[in-house]
């Protein structure tokens, strides 16, 4: 649902880490429940992290060795010495990082890379959104040319005798190639006229919707922790 | 407001952000599959990473001399992070463009670019690793930073081999062993920047 735009999305992410630190012990599962109804509702591909088999293991782990872990042993179960404060500080830990699990994969499904590097641009980080372009661009290529340049390295026998050395040549190597293509790179986008302080960009719109969502979470927030 | 970095400027900081990149999403995704931080109690793969992700962060500095580069690369890395295969990134984002921050901080400090100043970047940089733990478990894991320091305490006890009463012995290993680290990372990116340098590329003064 695309209503929401940048903003409600940031003050989502915002909120449901704020909260996820500040409610507590059984709020936080009111504050699970929140982010998985506005997630549902709002991002529902933000929801991929649990199907992720690995982030329930880290879950459960958090669950089923806390009670081992932390605090002192006060229950006996099956020959094993538990915790009981240490299984509730587990269960609190788990729901607070189900909750932020939540909303930062909702936020990253939402937001796209380049909202993402107008934000930090807003806050004063000129020409990112250019940075970041070119990063996620350069990456194959400088895993291919580091793997050329390992496997050349190698071929020659490089890293049987005075690996450091090789190590040293083979850093060297990488940035140099790296920034010869960083060269080319700077060369194509003068050819194009680009300007670091060329036109500014629209900023972000603040929509109707953004602004109701933003009071909603205001109102549920304040409810959840002024709440006796 | 114009913007301070030149087009040379910013691809310098996208290739040097691309480069500590790389080396986050595969080596540090892979390390911190094969050690699990109960396995390294005493240097963890965060720091590892963070000095190496210096390295790379502070010979970008050479190339582009200007206040906030470092921080920039980092940011980079963040976003970089953040768009890799895994489960939740947000502490270790926070955790890169702290440690930017700090290594900004140490490049303010020591005034124009030198060993010293690289060295101290990076002692300030990897010595949030220490504090990353404090700060990620009581943010987003909810636990007390007296439970985080009693466990960091016997952990730290175990791999010393002393008793937990040396307290005070425990956490100044932990700090030394990051400033050495750290200060390792800053004086192989000025051996490296400088090696760079006699190449001819992209170098102003």
């Amino acid at each position: 649902m695309r209503a929401v735009g940048t903003w409600g999305h940031l003050a989502f992410l915002v909120w449901a880490i704020v909260l996820g630190i500040l409610a507590p012990g059984g709020r936080l599962l009111l504050v699970l429940g929140l982010v998985a109804v506005f997630s549902a509702l709002f991002f529902q591909g933000g929801l991929r992290p649990i199907r992720r088999l690995e982030f329930w293991a880290l879950v459960a782990s958090a669950v089923l060795l806390s009670p081992f872990l932390i605090g002192e042993k006060d229950l006996f179960l099956c020959g094993l010495s538990l915790s009981r404060q240490g299984f509730w500080a587990g269960l609190w830990m788990a729901l607070r990082a189900l909750s932020v699990a939540l909303a930062v994969g909702g936020f990253a499904y939402a937001v796209s890379v380049d909202e993402m590097a107008w934000l930090f641009e807003m806050a004063g980080l000129k020409g990112l959104g250019f940075a970041v372009g070119v990063a996620v661009n350069m990456l194959p290529t400088l895993e291919e040319t580091a793997r050329n340049a390992y496997d050349a390295m190698r071929l020659r026998g490089g890293f049987q005798r005075e690996r450091l050395q090789t190590l040293r040549m083979l850093l060297v190597t990488v940035i140099v190639n790296a920034l010869r293509r960083g060269d080319e790179v700077v060369e194509a986008a003068e050819a194009r006229a680009f300007r670091p302080d060329g036109p500014r960009r629209e900023p972000l719109p603040l929509g109707r919707a953004d602004l109701i969502l933003i009071a909603v979470l205001m109102a549920l927030g304040v409810g959840l922790l002024a709440w006796p | 407001m114009k913007t301070r970095f030149t087009t040379r400027d910013l691809v310098y900081i996208a290739v040097f952000g691309a480069l500590w990149g790389v080396l986050e999403i595969t080596l540090g995704s892979y390390l911190h599959l094969i050690f699990p931080p109960v396995a390294t109690p005493l240097v963890g793969v965060g720091t590892i990473m963070t000095a190496m992700g210096m390295v790379v962060a502070l010979i970008g500095r050479l190339f582009v001399p200007k206040t906030g580069s470092v921080l920039m690369i980092g940011v980079v890395v963040a976003i970089l992070k953040a768009l890799s295969m895994g489960g939740v990134k947000l502490p270790a984002m926070l955790a890169i463009i702290i440690e930017s921050l700090l290594a900004e901080l140490g490049l303010i400090l020591a005034r124009r670019p030198n060993r010293g100043g690289f060295m101290l970047a990076g002692c300030l940089a990897v010595l949030w690793t220490f504090f990353h733990k404090f700060f990620a478990s009581y943010v987003f894991l909810g636990r007390g930073i007296y439970d985080v320091y009693l466990g960091m305490l016997k952990e730290g006890s175990q791999a010393l081999g002393i008793g937990m009463g040396y307290a005070v012995l425990i956490i100044v290993a932990f700090l030394l062993i990051r400033i050495v680290v750290g200060g390792l990372a800053g004086w192989v990116a000025w051996e490296l920047g400088q090696e760079i340098r006699d190449q001819g590329l992209g170098i102003r003064d």
